[in-house]
């Protein structure tokens, strides 16, 4: 005997009306690109967002339920699932939970490099008065200690910090018998040009689990362009450093990363095939930072941001094509982009957070005690502009800095909810607000976007990749969610869409 | 609509772009000038109580500027603002009770969020949301 089962309108009777939930939409290859307050998304055919304020869209159609699904709107019908949009939208602030996380000890200025992009205004290899004292550090640990975060980053810069290495085998051990104390986890990052890097030194860093992050900038003739040092050879410094590294402290514990100069922009497939060369599989395309030094040699080393958007636009082409071949690599910025995109998770990436990372998510104890809101903050002190030092080492505690007049100017500017031309943004749940970027280059926290090289930048670069969320090809997806999840390449593809 | 006005011609060295207020608030008017003034100097002029007149120069003049797609590419970002005025109002208190949930800790709000929700079966939800309101009317 044949069954048949009821039409579905007997299980979910059409509703006879609905309502709006908050979202934010733009324009995108013909489409509307729809995104609601915990940053899902959905692509609709133009005119959706008419039916919708017009309340005259069809509740019977496959888009209404498509819209429906994804807490775009709700009806009687159906509980709007409120908790759950709630707890989506607060896993998307979850990086404010806890406090501040990374902490970086600016442990010396010297440096043996000369490189003229370089973010810091250096000081000679010999002079020792630009190194942390005993005291500085002890005073620098215990504000880290003082953090609510219960997961600690301490990262040694500089300069070049192997330089002051006494100073670092100072702190570490400070620091560890200080979080054991407090029952927090730390984790110890050694940001070096490896030039100077000894066997001793990787073993000290090895017993202490210490990991270990440099620069490659590309192939050798790049490398050696950008970084000058005594000798000429920076590149085959970093080469022998990283090979030791790998060898001594483990493979994985040896991380690289580059900047873009102008010399950089026209050799991205060459810099991704450098990074696979030596054997990373992770890659990020930065654009140049435009503080401390930096700013003094831009003649040299800038260029404006549409010359970086073809440059990445060109190498994540050559890094697709090599996770195509069979290689994973990911890179670092999409990847960053494509988990706030995909999934409802914040990153740990400072520098795009909403309420801006700066304070919040990072500090940074410089040599002499200062205390700013961010590396790029400490920069612009080097060029003697203090607007974002918060405090000393010697004479604040964590309270005094969070509340002191930078801290709380730079509050008010962080928040790209509440900033012109992001509030109505539509990738604003991805972006982030950066108030040092704007001040730098604009002389004014709160930015002003349609000139912002930020704006410009994040603006092309989520496009590019909802462009390719929308193409949904399935060999692009299986490598976007291997970066997201950390599966391999072969791992069957989550439908995002 | 907005109601189209003066395009200007090809020759002209502006564009200019005839607003319906009825149908573009101000705010939504100085929104999309807003993004337009990268490239533009925007002149807003009120033409009458109901009509707003913005007359566009481009910064830097160049020998493919087009008055009629600029005109074109304003009215529809104008729009698309008016729009987005619409969805705000339709959806502020909503957004406000669940910021209000998503950053409560204790689960309960100090202060009910304005608006109406109009969702019965929520509200009648004895572990919904509307019971952290009724919580704090108590």
């Amino acid at each position: 005997m044949a069954r048949t089962f009821y039409p579905h309108e007997h299980f979910a009777p059409r509703p006879s009306t609905f309502n709006l939930l908050p979202l934010k939409f733009t324009r995108l290859n013909g489409k509307e690109l729809l995104v609601n307050e915990a940053g899902e998304f959905l692509f609709a055919p133009t005119g959706t967002i008419q039916l919708l304020t017009d309340q005259t869209i069809d509740t019977a159609s496959e888009l209404y339920r498509d819209l429906k699904a994804k807490h775009f709107l709700y009806d009687d019908t159906s509980s709007p699932l409120l908790d759950v949009l709630a707890a989506k939208i607060r896993t998307k602030f979850d990086h404010l939970n806890g406090g501040t996380k990374l902490h970086i000890f600016v442990v010396t200025l010297r440096c043996e490099h000369s490189c003229d992009y370089c973010q810091v205004s250096r000081q000679t290899a010999s002079r020792g008065e630009f190194d942390m004292s005993q005291a500085t550090a002890d005073r620098a640990i215990k504000l880290m200690m003082d953090s609510p975060a219960r997961e600690i980053t301490l990262e040694f810069q500089g300069g070049e910090p192997l330089l002051a290495f006494d100073i670092i085998q100072y702190i570490i051990p400070r620091a560890k018998q200080q979080a054991r104390e407090r029952g927090k986890n730390l984790d110890v990052v050694v940001c070096t040009n490896l030039a100077c890097v000894t066997d001793d030194i990787l073993m000290y860093l090895r017993d202490e689990g210490v990991k270990v992050s440099t620069s490659l900038d590309g192939p050798a003739f790049l490398h050696n362009k950008n970084r000058p040092r005594p000798g000429g050879n920076s590149y085959e410094k970093a080469i022998e450093g990283i090979e030791r590294g790998r060898a001594i402290l483990g493979f994985e514990n040896v991380a690289a990363l580059m900047t873009t100069t102008a010399a950089s922009l026209d050799y991205a497939a060459e810099i991704v095939d450098e990074y696979v060369r030596r054997d990373f599989h992770s890659i990020f395309l930065r654009p140049i930072s435009p503080y401390g030094f930096a700013l003094k040699t831009r003649h040299r080393t800038g260029y404006q941001m549409d010359s970086f958007l073809k440059f990445y636009k060109t190498g994540l082409k050559r890094v697709m094509e090599v996770n195509r071949s069979g290689y994973r690599m990911a890179e670092a910025y999409t990847q960053i982009l494509l988990t706030k995109m995909l999934t409802p998770h914040s990153t740990r990436y400072v520098d795009m957070q909403s309420p801006a990372g700066e304070a919040w998510s990072v500090l940074v104890y410089n040599y002499d005690g200062d205390v700013y809101a961010s590396d790029e903050s400490r920069m612009l002190a080097e060029m003697g502009d203090r607007t974002f030092r918060l405090g000393n080492v010697h004479k604040d505690n964590r309270r005094t800095i969070f509340t002191s007049d930078a801290a709380l100017q730079m509050f008010q500017a962080s928040a790209n909810q509440s900033l012109a031309g992001c509030s109505d943004c539509a990738f604003q749940s991805y972006c982030a607000a950066d108030p040092v970027y704007h001040y730098s280059t604009q002389g004014d926290m709160y930015g002003n976007r349609p000139t912002s090289g930020f704006c410009a930048r994040n603006m092309e670069v989520i496009k590019e990749l909802f462009t390719l969320l929308e193409q949904n090809d399935r060999e692009t997806m299986q490598i976007f969610w291997a970066w997201i999840t950390g599966r391999s390449l072969q791992s069957e593809v989550v439908e995002c869409a | 609509m907005a109601e189209p006005g003066d395009s200007g011609t090809s020759a002209a060295a502006h564009a200019v772009v005839e607003m319906s207020l009825s149908m573009v608030s101000p705010e939504a008017l100085l929104k999309t000038c807003y993004w337009f003034s990268r490239d533009y100097v925007c002149e807003v002029k009120n033409q009458n109580q109901s009509v707003a007149i913005v007359v566009l120069s481009p910064k830097s003049v160049t020998p493919d500027f087009n008055p009629d797609s600029i005109r074109d590419a304003f009215l529809t970002n104008a729009l698309d603002f008016a729009l987005r005025e619409k969805i705000e109002a339709k959806t502020s208190g909503i957004r406000d009770l669940l910021l209000a949930k998503a950053f409560s800790e204790s689960g309960v709000l100090e202060d009910e969020p304005e608006g109406v929700f109009g969702d019965k079966i929520e509200e009648s939800n004895p572990d919904g949301m509307f019971k952290i309101l009724n919580n704090t009317q108590r």
